[in-house]
């Protein structure tokens, strides 16, 4: 199987739309799974349009263990909260007793290996939910979700592109819509791809970003492409990217006009490709650009 | 209210779009303004207001080091990383990953030699500038360094030291509801939550809601790319939460177009945030 990611540093810039609408073209000849590995904010099943109801399965995993206290043990020596690199731990000076603050824990383990009374110990947290279900358009979307406040995210990713090996073994591609930014979350969804697509709008922020994002991608050692969504809401930018591309051998592989019909899709829950017929033309194309780049072709 | 922070949930709903307007709104009404840019993965306020921005410090973070001489090879140090940052073979020298390195402290800790101690590697950098009358603190994560968080906590101590020089910090926080997010969040008095009436901004929203309502923040719903009869998208969010749409930035191909130039917007959406944000201090 083959993993093309998708990626952008900046949010917003049309990420999960393309990847929807990519999915749908790359479906006509080869069996693909999409696993959407944003999962601070996971979105690409509503693009497919599919609400809760649609997924066949949902369940809680733990990547992440946090400490606890028993206070009955604990003799007030305060080394927790000293030692607590992370600063999950207060001091509460007038009880003389350890606060584990909700937020912060990185189940390091510190504070147990530590604690002379044996009064921490670890347990496992819930701190995600991963599920699958199919789209209306026959594929698989494999998808996760951290919990609200907790940590552990490149971990989660893990997880959701293991689970779409799982239910789509015999498919040619996992299609991967990774998060903004370029942190934990990214790196956990870049590694491991075959080729790594960039998508970038003509502002300085947007190119800004899209060239640290490929910095990450730079890192592993993975060929990308980039396509430049919105070309025309700046045409000078536009020309900056593609002689960045041009200088660094990188293919352009789409240039999409800036098109309203892109949110219209997207209120309606139908991706662009569906909703717009001339899109159809627009990412076979793309298609058509990856199989030139050899990205199907067996190493 | 003194810090406000601009969060949103969903990415590109125009966070700094709104946090970089506000701030010069604010200054050009003769506030002492800081912009505090906590997106470290991608830093873009200061593209927003063209400022040339200055290195101001580097961020650390501890990361373990061994003494080979004393190391006995035991494996130890190993089995209790947790972030896979130390690999040992039997019988010799622990191999170690920077990169990978939290710097909890555990391997130094259970080594029975006291071969560990601390060395210290740069993941990210703290900037600094000015333009529009604005003074600017922006963050920056170091390519493939995965805890943007570190960088954000360290603006957060400049911003408690620097507090009292200003009438207001705007706080910009990166997309998602994540470590670095509630850091940021974290000294914030009140929050704006930048949306877009679409069902991604919708579902993202309610995420950052929910966040904030637990750290017990309150906040006010900014719709940007406003457009008449995509209410009901938004508010069928916020409902829950007894608060009307605060604020409105209409969709325009103008807006977009400045955007992408470089032009702080100005519209009377951004006017009311700012009085609001005068008026509730």
């Amino acid at each position: 199987m083959k993993q093309i990611t998708i990626l952008s540093g900046k949010g917003g810039v049309g990420k999960s739309s393309i990847t929807a609408s990519l999915a749908i073209a790359l479906s006509k000849k080869r069996k693909i799974v999409c696993a959407d590995c944003d999962v601070d904010a996971s979105n690409l099943a509503l693009v497919f349009g599919m609400g809760t109801d649609d997924f066949e399965m949902w369940k809680s995993i733990s990547t992440n263990q946090k400490a606890r206290v028993d206070l009955s043990r604990c003799t007030s020596c305060g080394k927790c909260a000293l030692e607590c690199y992370f600063d999950a731990i207060d001091w509460d000076g007038a009880k003389k007793i350890p606060v584990f603050k909700e937020f912060g824990c990185e189940g390091c383990t510190v504070c147990e290996m530590i604690c002379p009374a044996s009064a921490i110990e670890m347990y496992d947290v819930s701190n995600a939910r991963i599920g699958y279900g199919k789209t209306k358009y026959g594929f698989m979307v494999v998808t996760g979700q951290l919990e609200m406040g907790e940590s552990g995210s490149g971990k989660v990713v893990s997880r959701v592109k293991e689970l779409s090996l799982d239910v789509s073994k015999h498919a040619d591609i996992m299609l991967v819509d990774a998060a903004a930014g370029i942190g934990c979350p990214v790196i956990a969804s870049v590694a491991g791809s075959d080729y790594v697509i960039g998508v970038c709008e003509p502002t300085p922020s947007g190119f800004s970003d899209l060239k640290r994002a490929l910095s990450v991608v730079n890192h592993f050692n993975i060929p990308y492409g980039i396509v430049i969504n919105k070309f025309d809401l700046n045409l000078e930018y536009t020309r900056k990217i593609e002689e960045f591309a041009k200088k660094k051998g990188i293919r352009v592989l789409s240039k999409l006009g800036y098109d309203k019909c892109f949110m219209d899709a997207l209120v309606n829950l139908v991706p662009v490709i569906e909703f717009s017929p001339a899109y159809k033309e627009i990412f076979d194309k793309v298609v058509r650009a990856l199989e030139d780049e050899g990205v199907f072709r067996d190493k | 209210m003194k810090i406000i922070g601009v969060t949103g949930g969903k990415g590109g709903t125009g966070k700094s779009t709104v946090a970089t307007a506000v701030a010069v709104e604010l200054a050009g009404r003769g506030k002492k303004v800081l912009l505090c840019d906590m997106d470290a993965d991608c830093p873009n306020d200061h593209l927003l207001l063209g400022i040339e921005r200055k290195q101001a410090c580097e961020v650390y973070q501890r990361v373990a080091k061994w003494d080979l001489d004393r190391c006995d090879k035991c494996g130890k140090c190993a089995k209790v990383c947790r972030t896979n940052a130390i690999v040992c073979v039997a019988g010799s020298a622990p191999m170690f990953m920077a990169r990978q390195c939290n710097g909890c402290g555990a391997c130094a800790i259970e080594c029975p030699v006291d071969a560990i101690s601390w060395d210290k590697k740069v993941v990210g950098a703290i900037y600094t500038g000015c333009g529009f009358g604005v003074d600017l603190l922006s963050c920056e994560l170091e390519i493939n360094e995965p805890v943007s968080e570190i960088v954000v906590a360290k603006a957060c101590e400049i911003i408690a030291d620097d507090k009292k020089k200003y009438d207001y910090i705007i706080v910009d926080t990166a997309a998602g509801t994540h470590c670095d997010v509630i850091a940021a969040l974290g000294v914030c008095d009140v929050a704006l939550c930048v949306t877009e009436p679409t069902p991604l901004g919708a579902h993202d929203l309610e995420l950052i809601c929910k966040l904030l309502s637990r750290m017990d923040i309150d906040f006010e719903v900014v719709v940007n790319r406003y457009e008449k009869g995509r209410d009901e998208i938004v508010d069928k969010v916020i409902s829950k939460y007894s608060k009307p749409v605060f604020a409105k930035v209409p969709y325009s191909k103008k807006i977009m177009m400045d955007y992408s130039n470089g032009v702080p917007v100005k519209h009377k959406s951004i006017e009311k945030i700012a009085a609001w944000i005068e008026g509730s201090t």
